[in-house]
């Protein structure tokens, strides 16, 4: 049964291994090159180091791209493609009749068929990250948090590919037609990935907490929506390579400032930028302070610092892999499930 | 082995529509069975509960002996011809001769090979491309050359053209006539299946009409026709299958073991083609009165 599955998969899987090949011998030849600039450039770096580091950050714009491009959409694509016909086909042209009708059990066949293409689909999302993560890993060293690249580096594209699979393959037991499915499958993996990023990676580890003055914010600011009195924003991130989940304003006695405290103290300490002189269109959204305010501005940013504080919580730089491979864990039990499920709908629907 | 294939009380549920009801048949071994009944009457599914695409709602099947699906061994003792025989379309020919090597331990790779040199198959081509007469002939060798004891045909030659239906029956003849394999066809046709079974079931609306020996069938029913008459006295073992009445004639089609010995009927034989239509029609006079029973008791009480 398994040569019979690699004959009916033959031709999509050459094809998928030649460009596979293309792209690594691109990624071999100007990922030296990167490597090199890195090493010459940056590393040892003693004049004019922001100016090299911009350059070499733009340097390979078109590959930059491509890769980008395709570390985010080969999962949904091998779900489409791969994963959608792979069972969809069988029962839209009826072939189910004849492989069903061979010597051979239909869990068996199921079994193989499964077997042999989350193994491509895996194989090929994981020498695929695998390329980008290498060629990317000199620029990655200068220009990113890892967290910022969490979802298209390392092992959770291999997660994401297989469950794209076994979503496709599930899905065409279910609506057994090819392109139905195929839709489907894009739907269902979008919505599973959009999920799992908004709610639930960031509860997968208790995050850490960190108090931060207010001098150390990288976003120091003023907002007035709808007409409202103005009030204060800030935002600050828990140091470089960390995941910061949130920012929360703090007074001095640790509780989180309400927006009446924070309007109270602008109207108090920063009446420049309470009742700003020359007051444009009245609008929503951040205020600009104009050039005669900036002294008010820091003054106000320095009186903020004594009043209150910042509260941040953020995963470290320590858990990346952890979160990763727990990432990678859940789009593969889900893909298990998927994988039980067409098992179990065949089943039920031959009663 | 003695039966090729037994139900008892069998029946498929779709959703809330029974396809097939109380199906009880016993299909001796050695024959080659036509399975006949208009379009809907459940055939394929009967077809599908015999080689396992299916489980019954209820009932018991068994085929060979065994209940159908139940592994590898039995799937190789069943040979299955689909409706419309479905093929791989991107796969060759002889990529399918390949994929029937690899899936059935008995499999007769030089019939199989021979067949297909006979056919005049280019065994580089793919199959999307063959036409329907040799896309059939295709699968045939392929559900052949698995050397099953039971060979099972869905509707093969219905959409075929009349020449490729009279080379494909001749193929199917040639490979009973050498190999002693049991077979089961349907067709809403039964001029398709008269020449070449000797054994009918006939299947109406989900039930079984009749099923028997051609020969004891066709022994076994006359076409009576004589003066018009209201009342018809026959001897006790008769059943009127179908009774038809012009101004000054009767004509009466009835099953008996007995001989006709009243001189006022001329009895004639009857064809398999009237045999199956009047009980096809007799099946669904049946249903239709039981449908409209309610209502006429209906009418009574008022």
């Amino acid at each position: 049964m398994t040569r019979f599955a690699w004959l009916q998969s033959r031709t999509q899987t050459l094809g998928v291994y030649a460009m596979l090949g293309a792209l690594a011998i691109a990624a071999a030849i100007t990922g030296v090159h990167l490597s090199n600039l890195y090493h010459s450039h940056i590393l040892h770096c003693t004049i004019g180091c922001d100016l090299a580091t911009t350059q070499f950050l733009h340097s390979d714009t078109f590959l930059r791209n491509s890769f980008d491009v395709l570390s985010l959409v080969t999962p949904a694509l091998l779900g489409i493609f791969w994963g959608a016909p792979l069972l969809a086909r069988e029962f839209e042209a009826g072939t189910y009749r004849l492989a069903w009708t061979q010597s051979v059990t239909r869990s068996r066949w199921l079994t193989t068929k499964l077997a042999t293409g989350a193994g491509a689909v895996a194989t090929i999302a994981g020498i695929l990250t695998l390329v980008i993560t290498w060629w990317y890993r000199a620029l990655d060293k200068v220009g990113s948090n890892p967290y910022d690249l969490f979802e298209r580096r390392d092992i959770a594209p291999i997660g994401y590919a297989v469950f794209a699979f076994a979503a496709g393959a599930l899905i065409g037991v279910v609506i057994r037609r090819v392109v139905p499915t195929m839709a489907a499958t894009l739907g269902v993996y979008v919505g599973a990935r959009i999920v799992t990023t908004r709610l639930i990676r960031p509860h997968l580890l208790p995050p850490l907490h960190k108090t931060l003055s207010m001098l150390n914010a990288d976003g120091f600011g003023f907002v007035s929506s709808d007409g409202s009195p103005i009030t204060l924003v800030a935002k600050a991130s828990a140091g470089s390579n960390t995941w910061t989940q949130s920012t929360q304003i703090l007074t001095s006695t640790g509780h989180v400032a309400s927006s009446a405290q924070l309007t109270a103290f602008v109207q108090q300490y920063c009446p420049a930028i309470a009742n700003p002189p020359a007051p444009g269109a009245p609008g929503n959204g951040p205020v600009k302070a104009a050039p005669g305010v900036a002294d008010a501005f820091h003054a106000c940013r320095d009186e903020a610092a004594r009043v209150f504080h910042l509260a941040v919580t953020y995963q470290p730089a320590s858990r990346y892999w952890a979160l990763q491979w727990l990432e990678t864990g859940i789009f593969v039990a889900l893909a298990a499930l998927a994988i039980g499920g067409c098992y179990w709908w065949i089943a039920r629907r031959a009663r | 082995m003695t039966t090729a294939m037994e139900t008892a009380g069998v029946g498929k549920r779709y959703g809330r529509r029974w396809a097939l009801t109380d199906c009880t048949l016993t299909i001796p071994a050695g024959r080659v069975v036509g399975l006949v009944g208009p379009n809907g009457a459940g055939k394929t599914t009967l077809l599908h509960l015999a080689v396992g695409l299916l489980e019954p709602s209820a009932g018991s099947i068994s085929v060979l002996g065994e209940r159908p699906n139940a592994g590898a061994d039995q799937l190789a003792r069943i040979g299955f011809l689909a409706q419309d025989s479905p093929t791989y379309s991107r796969l060759t020919v002889e990529q399918h001769l390949r994929m029937g090597e690899w899936l059935n331990p008995n499999w007769d790779a030089a019939f199989a090979a021979d067949r297909v040199r006979d056919l005049g198959l280019d065994l580089g081509q793919r199959t999307g491309t063959l036409s329907g007469g040799q896309r059939a002939q295709l699968a045939l060798t392929l559900a052949v050359a698995k050397r099953p004891q039971l060979l099972v045909l869905d509707e093969p030659v219905a959409a075929l053209d009349p020449l490729a239906r009279r080379e494909f029956l001749q193929t199917l003849m040639e490979v009973v006539a050498v190999d002693g394999v049991s077979v089961v066809l349907s067709s809403h046709l039964i001029a398709d299946l008269e020449r070449v079974c000797d054994y009918l079931v006939v299947l109406v609306a989900g039930r079984v009409a009749i099923d028997g020996d051609v020969d004891e069938l066709l022994a076994g029913h006359h076409l009576l026709t004589g003066p018009r008459r209201d009342h018809v006295a026959l001897p006790g073992n008769t059943a009127v299958i179908e009774a038809s009445h012009t101004e000054k004639q009767t004509s009466l089609l009835v099953r008996t073991e007995t001989p006709i010995l009243d001189p006022s009927w001329t009895v004639t034989p009857i064809t398999l083609d009237d045999l199956v239509l009047a009980y096809m029609r007799q099946a669904r006079d049946r249903d239709r009165d039981a449908t409209s029973e309610p209502a006429s008791r209906l009418a009574v009480a008022r």
